[in-house]
């Protein structure tokens, strides 16, 4: 028997909370999803489709250990003026940098760089200081504690 | 080390790309790339296993999926509660990192987390607690303004 309407919603939470943890390998892992949660592989895929084109479903993919594919990455910053905001942007265009954030704080541009190996970033942010005039600040990581959480829905 | 065959190279980028919304996507994929379903999921286990992928799953823009609280707080924890400090951070379910980074004089923090809410008020009481717990006062809330840019990076695979 199939759920009743308002139990459907439900239905979908539960699948995008699953989705986030696993994907399965299987020929057709969306009908394995459906199967898990009560709906059928069509209505995965509809629901899916949808999340993809408002933006919702941001990727759905492999998360690469950026270190075990031998890039670095490392966080950093720099304190933008008011009327200069408009290089946090520029900035954000570059291919080596994959998040940029506004904050709310005085160090108010914060961005994650990958590059190939560690010691292209003391070079990187130098180019970027000159280009710039501004101080960059680099936090590499030392210890990675968690790396991610699953945002139950 | 990253010594990845060529199959595995491309099955790699095509997965960073992004999982087509098919029904049968690895063999989409294995159509792509000239191998068959079967090859392109033996390939994805054996990067599984091995932890060069970290994981295959969706990514939610968090602040569409309900979370509007979402900021980033620096920690100033001294070098011999890290350890302790870093453990007690990372089981907290609203936070999704947690890092030791390296410092400066004039920022001298430490622990970095990243922390998601429904509501801006809701972290902020969350982050509260958590400081009063473990017992640590000095911190930078940075809220997020607004997000440029979020994408996988460009591996030279």
């Amino acid at each position: 028997m199939r759920p009743k309407k308002e139990d459907f919603e439900k239905l979908y939470r539960d699948l995008l909370t699953l989705i986030q943890e696993e994907f399965p390998l299987h020929p057709q892992p969306f009908k394995v999803l459906g199967e898990k949660v009560g709906l059928t592989e069509e209505e995965v895929l509809s629901f899916l489709r949808g999340l993809k084109e408002k933006g919702i479903l941001r990727h759905l993919g492999a998360s690469p250990d950026s270190h075990k594919l031998d890039h670095f990455t490392c966080l950093c910053a720099v304190e933008l003026p008011e009327d200069k905001l408009n290089l946090a942007y520029e900035i954000a265009e570059l291919p080596e940098v994959t998040h940029a954030y506004l904050r709310d704080h005085k160090l108010n541009f914060w961005f994650t760089l990958v590059l190939p190996r560690e010691n292209d970033l003391t070079p990187y942010l130098e180019k970027l200081s000159q280009t710039y005039g501004l101080k960059f600040y680099a936090f590499p990581a030392k210890k990675k504690f968690k790396v991610r959480a699953v945002f139950s829905l | 080390m990253s010594k990845l065959t060529d199959q595995e190279k491309k099955v790699l980028q095509a997965l960073i790309e992004g999982i087509p919304l098919v029904s049968r996507p690895y063999a989409e994929i294995g159509q792509r790339l000239g191998l068959a379903e079967e090859e392109v999921i033996r390939i994805i286990q054996g990067l599984l296993e091995r932890r060069v992928i970290r994981r295959l799953g969706a990514t939610l823009r968090h602040n569409l999926a309900g979370y509007e609280g979402n900021a980033m707080v620096a920690w100033q924890v001294p070098e011999e509660r890290v350890e302790e400090v870093g453990r007690g951070l990372a089981e907290k379910p609203f936070v999704s990192h947690c890092y030791v980074r390296e410092c400066f004089p004039d920022w001298p923090y430490n622990l970095y987390t990243m922390c998601h809410a429904k509501s801006m008020e809701e972290l902020k009481r969350l982050i509260e607690e958590t400081a009063k717990e473990l017992g640590l006062t000095e911190y930078q809330i940075l809220a997020t303004k607004q997000e440029i840019r979020r994408k996988h990076a460009r591996y030279h695979l």
